[in-house]
């Protein structure tokens, strides 16, 4: 359950971010801007509906391959850890340009009254969100229904809700919250999260018998914090955390790190460059 | 293209169940936040299978993370998973859409 809020939340914040930008300047920039906002909620609610489409179509895919779970979720978590890593290094490049970008943007479309570039961006802006929300939670929806459903749904909407709350506190400027501060700390409890599902994706591998586990387990922490406890296992999906941990697992963990410090300093001296 | 993915599928999970044939078997029952038996005496260092039966009418999700096994089943629906020799020693599973009732723990001897 707390997944399911914090990727909300989170991817929530982010299209709002985007929303809130281009509300502000057609709201800041006369009458014939003003009649703008209708595309930007029309672009909303057409990104609303991708996300929608693009859900129901991964639905559909897991229908057919029912009888191969263990596989598909073992995909769908790789895709998942790699998405929000790609997702992380995006932001980290176009974090601090993207107000200029889309203002710039904005301004080239109201010289020529073209509000349908407006809803475009927003639609991209929310499918974009919304279907890197849908591949997340996917892993967790999947096979769920009446009653689990029910509480997923309410874990959504409390992160969904809570991305309300600190789109407002943003507003304000700074004062409660900096924008600088909400993304870097969650961009470390997002890497964290996908270094936990790239070492789940390999963990399923050992236990289809793909890998071997080399030494199982190599510790057991249990005592310090056990993972099968709910505390602990809250801890061991956000972070990768394992009571008694296989050394496969181990060198998973630590592979992923050393991938993504690297990728960030090759995209780093890249930008310099 | 897709038929013949299906068909590679179909396979893998054919052999899959051929070749868990002649393990030790051991029954499982998830039924709405209840797990019959709750304990579970398995033979220390031998493979075994887990058959896991869902006579509920909630979905059940078995998961041990000591195991590395998660398993989702519908209602109604029977699976079963593998496990590699264990230890002597305590394994804990549960259910983890019913966390609250659901604890359970394998022993193996």
């Amino acid at each position: 359950m707390g997944q399911v809020l914090f990727i909300v939340w989170r991817e929530s914040v982010e299209a709002m971010l985007v929303i809130g930008i281009l509300y502000a300047w057609l709201n800041n920039h006369g009458a014939a801007a003003a009649r703008g906002k209708r595309y930007l909620w029309g672009g909303v609610l057409a990104g609303l509906l991708c996300a929608i489409v693009l859900a129901l179509g991964l639905f559909g895919a897991a229908e057919l391959f029912s009888g191969a779970q263990d596989i598909f979720q073992t995909a769908m978590v790789f895709s998942a850890s790699a998405l929000i890593v790609h997702m992380v290094l995006w932001m980290r490049e176009h974090g601090r340009t993207l107000k200029k970008e889309l203002e710039s943007g904005l301004a080239d479309n109201a010289a020529r009254n073209n509000w349908w570039g407006v809803l475009t961006l927003t639609a991209i802006a929310v499918a974009r969100e919304g279907s890197e929300t849908v591949v997340f939670l996917y892993g967790m929806l999947a096979g769920a229904d009446g009653s689990t459903l029910l509480s997923m749904g309410g874990a959504a909407l409390a992160g969904f809700l809570l991305a309300l709350l600190t789109f407002f506190l943003l507003q304000l400027g700074g004062r409660f919250l900096s924008w600088r501060l909400f993304f870097r700390v969650t961009e470390v409890m997002l890497l964290l999260l996908a270094a936990a599902l790239f070492m789940s994706g390999v963990e399923h591998l050992i236990s289809m018998d793909y890998l071997p586990a080399l030494v199982d387990p190599l510790w057991d922490s249990s005592a310090l914090l056990d993972d099968m406890s709910p505390l602990g296992g809250v801890v061991a999906a956000l972070t990768g955390y394992r009571a008694h941990p296989a050394l496969m697992s181990l060198l998973a963990y630590g592979m992923f790190w050393l991938l993504v410090t690297g990728l960030m300093r090759w995209r780093q001296q890249q930008s310099a460059a | 293209m897709m038929r013949a993915w299906l068909m590679v599928w179909a396979l893998l999970l054919a052999s899959a169940s051929v070749w868990a044939e002649d393990l030790p078997v051991y029954r499982l029952e998830l039924k709405d936040g209840k797990l019959n038996p709750a304990r579970l005496q398995v033979a220390a260092g031998k493979k075994f299978k887990i058959e896991l039966i869902n006579s509920g009418k909630t979905p059940v999700e078995f998961e041990s993370i000591q195991l590395r096994k998660e398993k989702v089943l519908g209602p109604g629906v029977e699976s079963f998973v593998v496990v590699h020799p264990l230890s002597p020693g305590e394994y804990k599973f549960f259910d983890e859409f019913h966390m609250a009732t659901a604890q359970g723990v394998i022993v193996a001897k």
